[in-house]
């Protein structure tokens, strides 16, 4: 299954997952995958369309249950909890398809993760605005991702890369200590790719990342270590220049429209 | 130790600042509520304007009108705990007029049997429709959507089942004999007016809180399940729990109508805790407009006119009118009267097509 490894490193991972699977009906899109990460890693997770790669996270996040197979977060396992408890852990996610409360103002949305991670948001002893702390510190990731200037327009209002924007500002916001961005730059524009590299490069070393991401050139300034997901099932794992040199990643991808995009614009290895 | 709980406390340190601000009114609550909006005081003028007339009423108007403004602000009181639920939080519910009876038997039964006094009763109330959604609430939170709205109204007409035939209740004939209230030690409030007043102190009250609730983090967290549960989730909210706590807390808010629709009618009858009851207050909400809080409250004052006012002079045909109403009103203004004011207050907030 994995053909290149890199030597699991000595610290206990703060991700691990065991033979995970998941299955649509008689579909399976996650199958028996083993992965773990460790702290403070930049792991990134590739692979073509319908690979499985936003079923694995919605898996990893709890938002679907896992078929079989077991997600240990921290050393605790995880997979029975429910979605809500694994957040208060820590494991946070971002959407493929921009999730977001069309509805409520742009500061409202990044509050609403800051007030649950700053335990207040039960709180009904005085007005929203007079939580200083949780108003700053919602304003201070609006800020980091550029949306400063539109906090109280309402988030149906704003544009697809703005609204991907909002959806990085919130899972910071959220108090993770695994974030999970899935696609997170598709739809944005050049300069708000540019502008999400670098805030990813800037975030603090502790915070562990997972990202599944097509743009390889975002891969491989970002990711210490690379998964590539293949109907399912893992293919490689290990650092971007061994992905690169992979057999087993060339051949899987060869016909498959996304081969060039894959190895032939990603540049050189770091 | 994540990161989140680094951070928790930090509100600690704030001054708890008094809530003082949060006058009734201004109630740009709900769908158009920006939590966090510089506040003008434009809604603060009409608000104590709109409390000023409020209070001179029983100067100019007969005892009859007067009677019926009591009605109306009691009702409005129900109307309220309806918006909360479905206005505020996206559940919209026909079981809040069983809260609203529990509230208004217990201010019964407490008037008769205990003290005339009116804040007892309040509070008793209060405590009672606290209880009462608390335990059936448990159930219902469950569901959501089309199952959630047909929970409240089965939980509805069992309530109104109970107080239909329970012979301590007086069953189908209501329970008569609730001596008039007194205030603080007063002699009995015979007077409409006075009884008037009270009962506007106490829903310019639950008004300012149910405000407070609306632009507090918890209101916000509620607007969040309104809008997207899932994501809710995903942020780490215990959405069931959060529901569950507005429920209770709406219980109790139709409680408190209740006990004020007791102080004025000094009788309480099944037909006080009926569908009608629970479908006029739904009616209220859309009328004026889910979300916003002062919309609903005059749209209970028109349901309640149109209902035992104006239904003699039109051949009984009120109910009629109010279905008229309330297509045009889904049909022309969607967003209720709340939804007219609004539109005009934040003209054209900046649209872009999402690329
Ligand atoms: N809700 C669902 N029900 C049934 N099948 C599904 C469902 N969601 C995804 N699938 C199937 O599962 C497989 C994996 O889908 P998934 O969305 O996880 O892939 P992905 O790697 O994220 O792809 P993309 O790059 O397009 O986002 C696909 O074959 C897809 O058709
Ligand atoms: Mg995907």
């Amino acid at each position: 299954m994995t053909s290149a490894t890199t030597p699991i490193s000595a610290t206990t991972p703060i991700l691990e997952l065991r033979r995970l699977t998941r299955s649509y009906g008689s579909l399976t899109a996650v199958d028996q995958v083993d992965l773990s990460v460790v702290p403070g890693e930049r792991h990134a997770l590739i692979g073509p369309n319908g690979a499985g790669k936003s079923t694995l996270f919605a898996t990893v996040a709890g938002t679907l249950r896992a078929s079989a197979g077991r997600v240990v977060f921290s050393g605790q396992d995880v997979t029975d909890l429910p979605e809500s408890e694994r957040v208060r852990r820590g494991m946070v996610r971002t959407y493929q398809h921009a999730s977001l409360f069309l509805d409520c103002s742009v500061l409202d949305n990044v509050a609403l993760a800051v007030q649950r991670a700053h335990r207040v948001a039960y709180r009904f002893d005085r007005p929203a605005r007079r939580f200083r702390a949780t108003q700053a510190a919602a304003r201070r990731h609006l800020d980091t991702v550029g949306l400063a200037g539109r906090q109280y327009d309402k988030a149906v209002a704003l544009s697809h890369g703005e609204r991907r924007q909002l959806e990085v500002a919130m899972v910071l916001a959220a108090g993770p200590e695994l974030v999970m961005f899935d696609e997170p730059t598709a739809g944005m524009s050049a300069a708000e790719t540019e502008r999400f590299v670098a805030l990813v490069q800037r975030l603090p070393q502790t915070l562990t990342i997972l990202i599944v991401e097509h743009d390889l050139d975002v891969v491989f300034r970002l990711a210490d270590r690379v998964t590539v997901l293949h109907l399912g099932r893992v293919l490689a794992s290990g650092t971007p220049p061994r992905i690169r040199a992979d057999e087993a990643v060339r051949r899987a991808y060869l016909g498959s429209a996304k081969t060039e995009d894959l190895f032939i614009d990603a540049g050189e290895p770091q | 130790m994540t990161a989140g709980q680094a951070r928790s406390g930090t509100e600690r340190h704030e001054a708890p600042g008094p809530a003082s601000d949060t006058a009734p009114g201004g109630g740009d609550g709900g769908r158009r509520d920006l939590a966090d909006r510089p506040v003008s005081h434009a809604p603060l003028l009409v608000a104590a304007g709109a409390a000023a007339l409020l209070v001179a009423a029983p100067l100019v108007l007969g005892p009859y009108p007067v009677t019926t403004a009591t009605r109306i602000l009691a009702f409005a009181v129900l109307v309220l705990s309806v918006d909360l639920l479905t206005g505020v939080t996206g559940l919209p519910t026909l079981g809040q007029a069983a809260y609203f009876g529990v509230g208004a038997y217990t201010a019964a039964l407490v008037g008769i049997h205990v003290t005339a006094d009116a804040a007892a009763q309040v509070i008793a109330a209060c405590v009672a429709g606290l209880i009462a959604a608390a335990v059936t609430g448990w159930i219902a939170v469950r569901a959501r959507g089309i199952v959630f709205f047909m929970l409240t109204l089965a939980i509805g007409e069992s309530v109104h089942q109970v107080a239909d035939t329970w012979s301590a209740l007086g069953a189908s004939n209501g329970l008569s004999g609730m001596p008039p209230i007194r205030l603080f030690g007063s002699p009995p409030l015979l007077a409409a007016g006075f009884v008037y007043w009270w009962v506007l102190a106490v829903a310019i009250a639950v008004f300012a809180a149910v405000t407070l609730v609306a632009r507090s983090p918890y209101g916000r967290t509620l607007r969040g399940i309104r809008d997207n549960e899932p994501r809710m989730r995903a942020l780490g909210y215990r959405t069931a729990a959060a529901r569950y706590g507005v429920f209770c807390l709406a219980g109790a808010v139709a409680g408190v109508g209740g006990a004020l629709w007791a102080a004025q009618a000094r009788f309480v009858s099944p037909g006080d805790l009926g569908f009608e009851v629970a479908a006029l207050a739904l009616l209220s909400v859309v009328i004026g407009g889910a979300g916003s809080l002062w919309g609903p409250c005059l749209g209970a004052a028109l349901v309640l006119i149109v209902r035992d006012n104006l239904s003699a002079s039109l051949g009984g045909h009120g109910p009629l009118l109010l279905g008229l109403v309330f297509i045009a009103v889904v049909f022309l203004m969607p967003r209720g009267v709340a939804g007219l004011v609004g539109a005009r207050r934040h003209p054209r907030t900046r649209t872009e097509i999402p690329s």
